[in-house]
């Protein structure tokens, strides 16, 4: 998968979360889940569950914890894909 | 280290925006440990809650002493001496905590050290956190609340100056729903 089309779909996994609309409309590969789209970190399991439900991968302890970003979010998902 | 770290939970907003019998949401957060004294306690709902609040505390205690950021809620394990008064335990460190409740909302503070240093807090609105906080630090300091200015350290967490002359030792805020809080030292 590419990384535009990962990108696509995790703009609609996150959507109920955000807080800051600016931030969304703006949504790049550099974007951070709390400091740019102010998603409350109650939620940050909601969007792991939701991307293991979308991709189809299994997210293991130590990868989720890198997953606060755009782009962590999209390597783990590349990785998890491709194993 | 003086850190201090503070999380509040609206309950109202976190029993509709969020739901902790979604499958994977407490296996993904909690030890076993703590999911099973969950699953056995008499408000399952409340005690999910509790101890987030918890470890989001304690998780905003420690990254203004290492800054860094990451998301691993289950490597910070809770235990309770009472129902307000617990332990964080992270790796080798242990992080104390005081939790206050309402039909409301919860808010936890937790501290590295037992000992108990001045500290200042307040819950409030979500929207006047900030005024709320600024407002308290001008009353102790003597300063006045519109010079105070807000400033973020790397990993966000906030620090409070007049001019160049530094405020708080260590600062938390915490938003969610309606409710937002603070705590400084």
């Amino acid at each position: 998968m590419t990384k535009e089309a990962i990108i696509e779909e995790l703009r609609t996994i996150v959507k109920p979360y955000i807080q800051n609309e600016e931030g969304f409309k703006n949504l790049n590969e550099n974007t951070d889940f709390i400091n740019d789209l102010e998603i409350n970190s109650a939620n940050l399991v909601d969007i792991i569950l939701d991307v293991e439900d979308e991709f189809k991968i299994e997210i293991d302890n130590d990868s989720m914890e890198k997953m606060l970003s755009v782009k962590a979010t999209i390597e783990v998902i590349q990785t998890k894909m491709n194993a | 280290m003086h850190n201090i770290g503070n999380d509040i939970v609206d309950l109202k907003f976190a029993e509709t925006e969020s739901n902790w019998q979604r499958k994977g949401f407490l296996e993904k957060q909690f030890t076993q440990k703590e999911q099973d004294e969950i699953l056995n306690s008499e408000h399952p709902f409340l005690k999910v809650w509790l101890f987030w609040s918890m470890k989001e505390a304690a998780y905003k205690c420690y990254t203004q002493s290492v800054e860094k950021r990451f998301f691993a809620p289950q490597k910070f394990e809770c235990s309770l001496f009472s129902k307000e008064e617990g332990r964080v335990v992270y790796g080798d460190i242990k992080f104390y905590t005081t939790t206050s409740f309402n039909t409301f909302y919860l808010h936890t503070i937790a501290k590295v050290s037992k000992e108990v240093s001045t500290c200042f807090s307040g819950i409030g609105s979500s929207k006047t956190v900030q005024i709320d906080l600024k407002i308290k630090l001008a009353a102790i300091t003597g300063v006045l609340s519109e010079e105070i200015e807000k400033r973020k350290t790397s990993v966000g967490a906030p620090l409070f100056y007049h001019q160049q002359k530094l405020l708080t030792k260590s600062c938390s805020i915490s938003h969610h729903g309606n409710y937002g809080a603070f705590v400084f030292t």
